[in-house]
C-alpha cells in the first residue's frame, strides 16, 4: 500500500493552535476596545459580485466552483467586498461611521512555491465618512495592535493614491506605459526611470516629480517638506494637506516614532483613493498589514459610502509572534498537574474542580504517574500524605487546604 | 547602529564588487578567492557578508535573508523578486540577446523553440513581440542548443560575443543592457532606513 504523503500546508500542531487563538484574541480584544464589531460574511460568494466589481483580487486569482444549478461561486477571494455590501444595506448609516472587525480565510490561487490557497486576514472596515481624523484613528489602530504583540521593531509607511494618480493625469501616459513606470517606481529603480521619462516629451515639471517620487520616503516631517517642491497643481496641494493633516493627528497620538511617509507606495491604485499605508516588522520580509481609503468601493453598491480599512496577513504575523515570544521569554506552561496520593484522591478531585470554577488549568494525576525530570517551567501542586505544596516559577508554597492554596494563586505571589 | 546583512553574488562581479567596498572602507580580512567559507564580517562587524550564488541573491533578499544584494540585472528580472532596486553600480556590462545560426531570421509566424537560462525573460521578451514561444529551459553550454537543433534560437547574456562566434552564431537581436544592481528588502528599508541608507550614500560616493 502506499503510504500517504503530507501536503506541504498541512501544519496544525496543538501548540500551534493556542498560540493562534492566543493571537487572535489579542486582536479581537484591541479592535474592540476602538467600537469594532465582529461580523463574518459567507464563504461561497457570487462570482458576478466580484466581476462587476473591482476590488484588489484579479478575478484570474479567484476559485470558482459551479453549483447544481449552474450559476457560478467563488470561495470567499476578500473580506472588504462584501463587508462594503453589508454596510450598503445598513438603513442608517447617517448617523457616523460603522465599523467592522473579522477574522476570516480568505481563498486564492497559489502562485507561488509554496501553493498554499488559504489564508487568515484579520482586518477592520470603517464605513461612512472620510475626515483626516477616522484616517488617523485607523492607523493609530494599527500600531496599536503592533505594540500589543511586543514587537520591537516595526514602520507603518503611509502612502497617498492621490499624488502619483494626479501627476499620471498630467503626463497622460497610456495604460501600459503607466504599468511600467508603475512597477520602476515600485522597485525605486532610479537608474531605469530617467531614461524611460526621456522617451516622451514631456513638461520639465512634471518630469522632475514623478523622478523624485522613489526618493520622497522617510521621516514624515522631512518628507512632506521636499514634496511641496513638486506641487504643480491645487489637487496635489490637497493630496499634501491631507496628508499632513493625517500624520499631524498622528503624532497627537503619539505615535511619530512608527510611521514613515513613502510616496512611491502606489499599489492597487485603481482601487484606492486617499491615504494608502502597509506594515513592516523586523526579519520579515514582506508586509504584514496593507491597507487604504477606497471612497468609490460603496458607489458599486449603489451607495455613496467612503470607506477606510486595513487587513493583516494573519499567517505571517502568527509566525512573528511565535517567533518573538520565543525570544522574549522563556515560555512558561500555564497549566497546573495535580498530584494525589491514595489518601487525598477525594480531595485532590474537588480541589481540581474548585480551580476550574476560578478559571485555572487543572490536569490530575495519581502519584504513581510522577516523573522526576519535570522542567523548571512547568506548575506542579502536590497533595500528598508528605506535603501538600504548590510549585510555581515564584517558589514554593506550602498550604493547609484549599482556601489557602487559592488564597494564594489568587495573590500574585505565585506569578500565575 | 544596527548591522546590515549582504548577500552577494559569487563569481563574475565578486572580485570588483569587494574592490567597490574596500573604497568605502569596509574590508573583510578573511576574505580571499580561494576561499571556501560562505559568511565574513567586517572589522567592525556591522556588515554580514554573505557569499551565494548569483540566481540566489534576488530570494535572500527578497525573503529577508538578507537585507542588501548585490547582483546582476539578468538574475533580478528572471526571479521577477518584489524588492526595492536602487542603485547601478555600473559594473559586470553586457547585453541580453537573442542569437543563432548565420542565415537565419526570427519574423517568422510559427512558435519558435527558445533555449535558454532564462526562461522568465525570454516569455516576456517574446510575449512583447506577439510571437508565441516554446523556451527549453537549460543551465549551462546554451549555445550548442541551436548546433544540435534542440532550440532554433537562445537568449542569452554576452559580453564580449567571443563564445557565439567561436561556436558559429549571431547576434540577431539585442533585448536589454545588463549591469550589478544594489537590491534592498522592502521591509528592511522599512526597520533598519538610517544603516542602509548611509551604505547607500556610501556607495554612491565610491562610485564617483
Amino acid at each position: 500500500m502506499k503510504s500517504y504523503v503530507y501536503p506541504a500546508s498541512v501544519r496544525n500542531s496543538m501548540e500551534d493552535f493556542l498560540v493562534r487563538e492566543e493571537l487572535v484574541t489579542k486582536l479581537k480584544n484591541r479592535f474592540t476596545t476602538y467600537g469594532y464589531n465582529q461580523v463574518r460574511t459567507p464563504a461561497f460568494e457570487d462570482y458576478d459580485m466580484y466581476s462587476l466589481v473591482s476590488g484588489t483580487v484579479k478575478t484570474d486569482d479567484m476559485i470558482k466552483v459551479i453549483d447544481s444549478t449552474g450559476q457560478v461561486l467563488v470561495l470567499r477571494p476578500d473580506v472588504t467586498t462584501p463587508i462594503a455590501r453589508m454596510a450598503a444595506l445598513e438603513e442608517n448609516t447617517v448617523s457616523g461611521n460603522l465599523r467592522y472587525f473579522y477574522v476570516l480565510d480568505v481563498f486564492r490561487q497559489a502562485n507561488d512555491e509554496s501553493r498554499q490557497k488559504e489564508h487568515t486576514q484579520a482586518g477592520v472596515e470603517c464605513l461612512g465618512e472620510n475626515p483626516p481624523e477616522v484616517d488617523a484613528e485607523v492607523i493609530m489602530l494599527a500600531i496599536h495592535t503592533l505594540k500589543d504583540l511586543k514587537f520591537p521593531n516595526f514602520k507603518i509607511e503611509i502612502g497617498h493614491a492621490g499624488y502619483f494618480k494626479e501627476l499620471m493625469e498630467q503626463a497622460a501616459f497610456s495604460k501600459q506605459e503607466t504599468e511600467q513606470l508603475q512597477t520602476l517606481i515600485q522597485s525605486k529603480n532610479l537608474a531605469e526611470i530617467e531614461p524611460f521619462l526621456n522617451r516622451f516629451s514631456l513638461n520639465e515639471e512634471i518630469k522632475r516629480a514623478i523622478m523624485a517620487i522613489p526618493l520622497l520616503h522617510g521621516d514624515p516631517n522631512q518628507i512632506m517638506k521636499q514634496a511641496k517642491k513638486y506641487v504643480i497643481n491645487e489637487d496635489m496641494q490637497a493630496t499634501l494637506e491631507n496628508l499632513s493633516e493625517v500624520i499631524k493627528l498622528l503624532d497627537m497620538y503619539g505615535a511619530r516614532e512608527s510611521v514613515s511617509l513613502n510616496l512611491g507606495l502606489i499599489n492597487h491604485m485603481n482601487y484606492y483613493t486617499g491615504v494608502i499605508f502597509q506594515g513592516f516588522i523586523d526579519k520579515v520580509g514582506k508586509p504584514i498589514l496593507m491597507g487604504g481609503r477606497y471612497d468609490h468601493l460603496g458607489e458599486q453598491f449603489g451607495k455613496t459610502l467612503p470607506a477606510i480599512g486595513f487587513a493583516f496577513h494573519f499567517d505571517l504575523l502568527l509566525q512573528a509572534y511565535e517567533q518573538n515570544k520565543l525570544d522574549a521569554t522563556n515560555m512558561e506552561e500555564d497549566v497546573f498537574q495535580l498530584y494525589y496520593d491514595d489518601n487525598h484522591q477525594e480531595n485532590a478531585l474537588s480541589a481540581a474542580c474548585i480551580l476550574r470554577n476560578k478559571g485555572y488549568r487543572i490536569l490530575t494525576f495519581p502519584l504513581s504517574k510522577w516523573k522526576n525530570d519535570h522542567q523548571p517551567t512547568s506548575k506542579i501542586i502536590m497533595m500528598t500524605i508528605e506535603k501538600k505544596q504548590a510549585q510555581t516559577k515564584a517558589g514554593e508554597f506550602e498550604f493547609k487546604n484549599i482556601d489557602e492554596l487559592i488564597s494564594f494563586l489568587s495573590s500574585g505571589k505565585a506569578g500565575v | 547602529m544596527e548591522s546590515i546583512t549582504l548577500a552577494l553574488a559569487k563569481g563574475r562581479t565578486a572580485k570588483s564588487t569587494i574592490a567597490l567596498l574596500e573604497k568605502m572602507n569596509i574590508e573583510f580580512e578573511d576574505f580571499h578567492e580561494d576561499s571556501r567559507k560562505l559568511i565574513f564580517y567586517n572589522n567592525d562587524k556591522s556588515i554580514k557578508l554573505l557569499f551565494v550564488k548569483a540566481v540566489d541573491v534576488p530570494t535572500y533578499v527578497e525573503k529577508g535573508a538578507a537585507d542588501i544584494g548585490i547582483v546582476g540585472k539578468d538574475n533580478i528580472l528572471e526571479a521577477q523578486a518584489d524588492v526595492y532596486e536602487m542603485l547601478d553600480l555600473q559594473i559586470g556590462k553586457c547585453q541580453f540577446v537573442v542569437a543563432g545560426k548565420q542565415n537565419t531570421e526570427l519574423g517568422t509566424n510559427q512558435t519558435l523553440t527558445i533555449a535558454s537560462k532564462y526562461p522568465n525573460i525570454t516569455k516576456k521578451h517574446f510575449q512583447k513581440k506577439r510571437q508565441t514561444v516554446d523556451t527549453v529551459k537549460l543551465n549551462g553550454s546554451v549555445e550548442l542548443a541551436p548546433l544540435i537543433g534542440l532550440a532554433d534560437f537562445i537568449v542569452d547574456i554576452v559580453e564580449t560575443g567571443t563564445t557565439l562566434k567561436e561556436n558559429g552564431l549571431v547576434i540577431l537581436e539585442e533585448v536589454e543592457a545588463i549591469s550589478t544592481r544594489l537590491i534592498v528588502n522592502k521591509a528592511s528599508f522599512a526597520t533598519k532606513s538610517a544603516s542602509i541608507q548611509l551604505f547607500i550614500e556610501k556607495l554612491k560616493e565610491a562610485l564617483e
